[in-house]
């Protein structure tokens, strides 16, 4: 169970969506981090088996969270959530 | 140590791993084939190349080489599987209306072969590929190209041979360092790790073929890199499900060059876009071409025409991941054709070498014409124009 | 200001040295430059000072001392507000944040920022790119929930995220500790933290800290957020495996022999929601190599690192090199070497004298960090943990059947595993799966035979970033 630490003070909301379903993230929130706060652990397909992956190394060495953002492969880890932004899962559809 | 074989393979890219492969099918499984390595199977030209299967079908006598081989790489992929094969077929695109005149003169040039191909109109372009540029005025669709990965293949192809003749041994990591000599025959060949005494060699080195031959006294036969500049796109990002080629392509590519290749400070270096979709979704970008010695430094001029036009013809690959570039030598031969077949010079030594971009297509036929001419089996296409001995001086 | 003026100072910026890395080597190196008025660009790929191991909260957000942090952070409070210091407007210091250097040469790093394609042109440069975790493959490893020490790091001090409700925390090395306190300040139930090494072996780092002042404030402040917590320090055991459906569910955990074998008929069910792995770090020397930096292998440090001279300078007189790229030695390592590197460079600008405390300083931090991280050297028998039907090149979906038999057919190198299965041929280039393919190899863990390739762009960039580099 996943969620935020209380008491580090409040961000302006940013709204999102993840593979259609909306997601309240904060301002300053990387994309890997407001979908893992969300409780959303997987964020790509692996790109042969298309197997669940999610964030492994949470600091943009190792490509395993690749999301696609209005039609761009980024990495989720690395990438700030901007409000309105159409997020889907990476790797093999 | 010393070991005897009945044939040495030196080389194992794509050419001498299918030279391999093919001697173990001819011939009989107690027949010992040993294949030398100075590095890793398939770790030169054949792991830094494009993987494209392409019938050229601008003579008679080019296309039965390449179609044959191309045919052959359906039935190897049917056996030995275990390697990317992927018969996307391939576009040769018009850039303007000056190139699309050049469209039905491919075109007939597939028909007068016997073969047949498509010419499309924009909007039948549009409807194949919807990630192609709006603006293509056209293109031919030729059914009968593909794309393989070379590396796995050739280690596929290995594996097939050692399941059909236990006395195919595979050696990595074994550098040839010279020969021994019985007369004008081949008595044995020294590596870094063993004498081993045969009188069958075959010499399947690609750009380093020449080297070889100066371990025997040999004059250098005439094949030289000409560097291609590639990059590869991340994982599933391609927008493309076929092999793209600009029809210009034909103009450079597979061609004999003007530059004189031994003064490569002149060589400004010619590019036409090929663009692969792999089997992960990703997309190989080529590709140029240029003489300029052994260096595999990224020229990163050159790369970015390449990129240039590839984003003119497929405006969605600009926002794809480029996740690596990289140089591939090609082993280009003076007169443009390969050299298949026994160098008389010296008995008992054989080249299979000097394809430029074709090798990748070409290596099945060619380990058939070299295991049916050591076997003594009537070839399955004339290999006259291929034999090495047009430049024996 | 015209649009071409604007373009013309987005795409290329200018400085006296150009930096890669805001952590704590970076931070020094610039803050010492800027404080003599040296122009300094920073480039990280983050979007605030700090690095991994003093990772800032989004801006707007404070800890106040919800999360607990250990005596060292006070160094990186202290080396933050000096940076930041400079890095206000019309400071010497200019922080490009998330920023990814692509490609380099002496003078000159191309970065990717925000989407646009960026060239950075300076006299000398400073490279503290730092380090990342190093990963071992096991079965279950690519669960989601199954992450790395640095990346529950990242959730819980960079970003205030509650990693989960039950974790798992394995692996090797110092770095266990301040996983373990993050977990507990963001109230996770830490259910077991599992040590490799055995306690004998890690008694060899014992001098190491004992006589280093910083360390035994730090080892010691650890041992209390432990104790007050009811955690202990499992030695000699690690994750065998996870399992879980669509997401990791529980570990299966059991103890190893001295060189990190599983051992059989040692395994206990644990169940969890997250699993942090921490088997040491790996030095990113990347930009270093591009630059014509040479490297050697020090497994003691983590692997591949850069040489450097006495004074941070590699192989190429404007570049230099600082912390983690040269070997795994920690915060206290980097700000000594950013210091010293940031005096010869000033030598170099001013004419000013590099103060023999300086280097003094930077060499004993060195040799401190080196007797203490060889407690905790990689253990070869970990990569027993891997099935054959391990996934170990998480890029490619190549499992460890598949890379051994191309090690077989294609030759025994780490080169050879590549070209023969495509393993580490993916977008992370071999970071992730690069030291078991190098094990798998040879037999030994981070095999000194395969010197890594580097390829341009050195971590990916759009296709549009490299036509549009500027020079």
């Amino acid at each position: 169970m996943s969620g935020r630490i209380a008491g580090l003070g409040d961000r302006e909301l940013v709204v999102f969506t993840f593979d259609d379903q909306e997601v309240n993230a904060r301002q300053g929130d990387t994309i890997a981090m407001a979908l893992w706060a969300h409780g959303q652990v997987t964020v790509r397909n692996s790109s042969s088996e298309g197997q669940p992956r999610g964030v492994l190394c949470n600091m943009g060495i190792c490509y395993d969270c690749l999301v696609v953002v209005d039609g761009v492969t980024v990495r989720s880890c690395t990438t700030l959530v901007k409000p309105g932004m159409t997020v889907g899962r990476g790797g093999k559809s | 140590m010393t070991e005897t074989a009945d044939i040495v393979v030196i080389g194992g890219g794509i050419i001498g791993s299918s030279v391999v492969y093919q001697l173990a099918q001819l011939l009989d499984p107690s027949t010992r084939i040993v294949l030398c390595d100075r590095g890793p199977i398939a770790g030169a030209t054949s792991s830094s190349c494009m993987g494209h299967l392409m019938v050229t079908p601008g003579n008679a006598q080019e296309y039965a080489l390449t179609k044959t081989s191309v045919d052959l790489w359906r039935g190897l992929h049917e056996q030995l599987g275990g390697f990317d094969y992927n018969p996307t077929g391939a576009l040769y695109l018009a850039e303007s209306e000056e190139d699309i005149e050049m469209v039905p003169v491919l075109h007939q040039q597939f028909l007068d072969q016997g073969d047949q191909a498509e010419i499309l109109d924009q909007k039948q372009l549009r409807d194949l590929e919807p990630g192609l540029a709006h603006d293509i005025p056209g293109a031919l669709f030729y059914a009968g190209d593909g794309v393989v990965l070379p590396m796995l293949a050739a280690g596929a192809m290995l594996r097939g041979a050692q399941q059909r003749n236990p006395n195919v041994v595979v050696r990595p990591n074994c550098a040839v360092t010279g020969f021994q000599r019985d007369g004008d025959r081949i008595a044995a060949v020294v590596t870094e790790k063993s004498v081993i005494q045969t009188n069958t060699v075959v010499n399947a080195c690609g750009v380093w073929t020449p080297g070889i031959g100066e371990m025997l006294g040999q004059p250098r036969v005439p094949i030289y890199p000409r560097a291609g500049n590639l990059a590869i796109t991340g994982h599933h990002v391609s927008p493309i499900r076929t092999q793209l080629l600009e029809i210009s392509y034909l103009r450079f590519a597979h061609a004999a060059s003007d530059v004189d290749p031994t003064q490569t400070d002149r060589d400004a270096g010619g590019h036409a876009v090929n663009m692969q979709p792999q089997t992960n979704g990703g997309c190989l970008i080529g590709s140029t071409r240029q003489f300029r010695g052994m260096s595999k430094q990224v020229n990163r001029e050159l790369l970015k025409r390449s990129l240039l036009r590839a984003h003119r013809y497929v405006p969605g690959v600009a926002q794809a991941p480029i996740i690596r570039s990289w140089v591939g030598l090609r082993p280009y031969s003076i007169d443009n054709h390969p050299l298949i077949g026994p160098w008389d010079p010296v008995p008992g030594f054989w080249i299979a070498a000097g394809h430029e971009g074709l090798g990748i297509s070409m290596a099945p036929i060619t380990g058939l014409l070299i295991a049916q001419q050591i076997a003594g089996i009537t070839p399955s296409i004339d290999p006259t124009p291929y034999l090495p001995g047009r430049f024996a001086l | 200001m015209s649009g071409a003026d604007l373009t013309q100072l987005d795409t290329v910026l200018e400085a006296d040295v150009g930096i890669v890395g805001a952590g704590p080597g970076g931070m020094a190196a610039a803050a010492r430059l800027a404080a003599a008025g040296v122009r300094v660009v920073v480039l990280d790929e983050g979007q605030r000072a700090g690095g991994q191991i003093y990772r800032q909260l989004p801006v707007g957000m404070h800890n106040h001392g919800v999360v607990q942090e250990p005596p060292s952070h006070d160094d990186g409070h202290n080396l933050i507000q000096s940076f930041e210091g400079h890095a206000k407007d019309g400071g010497e210091i200019e922080l490009v944040r998330g920023a990814t250097v692509w490609d380099a040469q002496p003078g000159r790093l191309w970065f990717e920022h925000d989407g646009v394609s960026r060239l950075l042109r300076c006299g000398h440069i400073v490279l503290a790119p730092g380090a990342y975790d190093r990963c071992i493959p096991f079965p279950g490893w690519t669960l989601p929930g199954v992450v790395t020490a640095g990346a529950l790091q990242v959730m819980v001090r960079g970003f205030g995220v509650v990693p989960g409700k039950r974790a798992l925390v394995v692996g090797s090395g110092p770095l266990l500790l301040p996983t373990v306190t993050s977990l507990l300040g963001a109230g996770v139930e830490v259910v077991a933290a599992l040590e490799a090494s055995s306690r004998m072996r890690a008694l060899r780092a014992v001098p190491a800290v004992a006589f280093h002042a910083a360390r035994r404030r730090e080892a010691m402040w650890y041992m209390k957020q432990l104790w007050r917590n009811s955690v202990k320090l499992q030695w000699g055991w690690t994750v065998f495996a996870c399992e879980g459906d669509g997401r990791v569910e529980r570990a299966i955990i059991g103890k190893v022999d001295a060189h990190g074998r599983p051992r059989k008929g040692t395994e206990r069910t644990i169940e969890c929601d997250v699993v942090g792995a921490g088997f040491g770090l790996v030095p990113s020397i990347e930009v270093g190599m591009r630059l014509g930096a040479d490297t050697h292998m020090l497994p003691v440090r983590g692997g591949h690192c850069l040489v450097v001279d006495g004074e941070q300078r590699t192989a190429v007189a404007t570049v230099f090199a600082v912390g983690e790229t040269c070997g795994i030695g920690g915060a206290e390592v980097a700000s000594a070497e950013g210091e010293l590197a940031a005096a010869a460079i000033l030598r170099e600008l001013r004419g000013t004298t590099v103060a023999s405390a300086v280097v003094s300083r930077a060499r004993a931090e060195r040799r401190a960090a080196d007797s203490m991280l060889g407690a905790f050297a990689p253990l070869p028998g970990l990569h027993d943990l891997a099935r054959p039907d391990t996934i170990v090149c998480r890029c490619e979906d190549i499992t460890r059947l598949r890379a051994q038999e191309a090690a077989a057919m294609h030759g025994d190198s780490m080169r050879a595993i590549k070209i023969g299965c495509r393993a580490g041929m993916g977008p992370c280039q071999a970071r992730i799966c690069g030291p078991s393919l190098q094990a798998m190899a040879t037999g030994v863990n981070a095999c000194a035979m395969d010197v890594p390739v580097v390829q341009v762009p050195l971590k990916p960039v759009s296709s549009e970033t490299i036509l549009t580099a500027p020079q």
